[in-house]
């Protein structure tokens, strides 16, 4: 009787316990994390990162992190209506949710997709930088599989297509520390490393390394040179603690050039500040590099160019209203115009500015408000599809917007 | 029964120890917070940290913090958890707990649009940390981008007690 009694009451505790332990981790998950979509599920309007790409065909193919997972899909009417999505990732993939991480899509002129992502391997924010790509136009994608066998931690990958269809893949790695840890010795920041694929994803070089001790925590900008060579700008560390940024040109996929600094900020900061550059290389080879800083020198959003293949770079333009927190900024390249997009913040709403310059970045058109939203939102982005530029913005409260941007007066 | 009691109490208070008693020491810093908390330590010289668990150089600076507050009783000392990704309750004040600073007055960002909670503490701050901002007793604002050293919050705290003589 009292055995039968006794089970009874334990059957309750550990409901009980079943209960609180489940609100106790919904709770913690929603803190600060699962508001920033606006739902849980895998949907794209739950999506709380979206990054773009055109196919040559002029599809927009979007991927996306929401509900934990990673999707792709693609829309033949400017993000109107959407294709059936097809989930990259499966199972509880830890995503890498970095305020600079985000999903990337590279599309080949075949109609190949490949897709990169990040997650954490362990509770110390290692990460592990993850392939995939379909070869059925978006129906199925591939298991992902690791960019390297490399077991230590990579994050903040960059992938896009050469002209002539080979796959470029660049990201911070952070191997290096371990023979220095060894050896006792503090290792700074992370290494720029890259690998590549002939074969539209489905396999990749060993990963070489580009430059080492570079910042640990921001996205890096990827582009081609008007030759095809791939070019990197990143927050690098410069002196042993200058948070400065540089940009780094290929010979060929194999063959990383000198670094170069784009800009003597001289932010000297022990600190991640979680925000990385964005690079468009113009078809007149003016490379275009926007990025964010807290130096000594100067405070704020900045522009630079480079017409020499990135040895050196203009004296910085400052961007946004500093009154307004401006951040995230975002440069694109396109055939008639450049534009610059970032956002800013009043108090109570983000909104999105954009800048033009018809004379290769000279010159540069008053700042004009072309997004607004009132809660949380993604990075602004600037996608091409070779005749028009489209600013590509994931908002908590107005969902995916895709607008055309380029040329309008 | 009173076997039965000892075991649900037992039970209850693991699980209280574990999940309930957590979140509840950390107060919920939302819109708003940033002027009650300045108004409620008025007139006291107080160090308000920002920091994050997944922030490496906080890791390093939260235990001279703890340290400060030891020896620096008449600083009000206020943490604030303002990272930039997710945080949860049982790692932050385990760190908080690990650095000696359990019984500082500990806040937690929280809010999916942080941004305006960014604002409403300074509108030209991105969202970097470690952060720190020092207030006197006559409400003169000094922030540190970084870490802080420990002997210039020393020389900071010690300027404090003599404008108070």
């Amino acid at each position: 009787m009292i055995g039968d009694l006794t089970m009874k009451h334990r059957t309750f505790i550990v409901t009980l316990a079943l209960a609180l332990t489940q609100g106790s981790a919904w709770a913690q998950m929603s803190h600060n994390h699962a508001s920033e979509a606006a739902c849980e599920t895998t949907e794209l309007r739950c999506a709380s990162k979206v990054t773009p790409a055109f196919g040559a065909d002029g599809t927009l193919w979007l991927t996306w992190m929401a509900g934990g997972q990673v999707s792709v899909a693609s829309s033949k009417d400017g993000g109107r209506t959407l294709s059936s999505p097809a989930q990259v990732t499966q199972g509880k993939p830890n995503l890498d949710w970095g305020p600079d991480a985000r999903p990337k899509i590279g599309v080949d002129r075949k109609g190949g997709i490949a897709v990169a992502f990040s997650t954490f391997r362990d509770k110390a924010f290692n990460g592990e930088v993850f392939y995939s790509r379909s070869t059925d136009g978006g129906a199925t994608f591939a298991a992902p599989r690791p960019i390297t066998d490399n077991a230590e931690s990579q994050r903040f990958e960059a992938v896009g297509f050469d002209p002539d269809g080979n796959l470029f893949a660049a990201w911070l790695d952070k191997r290096n520390r371990v023979p220095l840890q060894q050896a006792g010795t503090k290792y700074d920041g992370a290494a720029l490393f890259f690998a590549s694929s002939k074969d539209g994803g489905a396999t990749y070089s060993q990963a070489a390394m580009a430059a080492d001790n570079t910042c640990e925590c921001c996205r890096l900008g990827l582009a081609f040179d008007p030759s095809g060579h791939p070019v990197v700008a990143f927050r690098n560390i410069f002196d042993g603690g200058t948070r400065d940024h540089a940009v780094v040109t290929f010979a060929d996929q194999k063959t990383p050039g000198e670094v170069h600094r784009v800009s003597v900020d001289d932010w000297q900061v022990a600190a991640c500040p979680h925000q990385g550059p964005s690079l468009s290389v113009a078809a007149d080879g003016t490379y275009h590099v926007v990025w964010y800083t807290n130096g000594k020198v100067r405070k704020g959003l900045f522009y630079a160019q480079s017409r020499d293949g990135g040895k050196t770079f203009s004296q910085p333009m400052p961007i946004g209203r500093s009154d307004r927190n401006p951040s995230r900024p975002y440069v694109m390249a396109g055939p008639r115009s450049t534009e610059i997009v970032w956002k800013e913040f009043d108090g109570e709403k983000t909104s999105v500015s954009l800048v033009t310059s018809t004379d290769a970045g000279r010159t540069w058109s008053q700042p004009r408000v072309v997004a607004a939203t009132s809660d949380s939102s993604d990075h602004p982005l600037l996608v091409s599809n070779g005749r028009q530029t489209y600013l590509s913005w994931m908002t908590k409260a107005d969902g995916y917007h895709l607008q055309p941007i380029e040329g309008e007066p | 029964m009173k076997r039965m009691t000892f075991v649900a109490m037992l039970l209850l208070a693991g699980l209280y120890a574990t999940f309930a008693a957590e979140p509840s020491k950390l107060k919920p810093f939302e819109r708003g917070s940033w002027q009650r908390l300045l108004k409620a330590h008025s007139g006291r010289p107080t160090l308000i940290h920002f920091w994050g668990v997944t922030c490496g150089p906080c890791k390093v600076e939260l235990p001279e913090l703890g340290d400060f507050m030891k020896r620096n009783p008449s600083v009000d000392v206020v943490t604030i958890d303002a990272d930039l990704v997710p945080n949860s309750d049982t790692a932050v004040l385990s760190m908080l707990e690990g650095a000696g600073l359990s019984a500082a007055e500990n806040w937690m960002f929280d809010d999916g649009f942080p941004e305006r909670l960014r604002y409403e503490i300074d509108t030209a701050w991105q969202g970097d940390i470690p952060r720190t901002i020092l207030i006197s007793r006559k409400g003169e604002m000094a922030t540190i981008e970084g870490s802080a050293e420990p002997a210039m919050l020393q020389k900071w705290s010690d300027a404090q007690t003599i404008a108070a003589r």
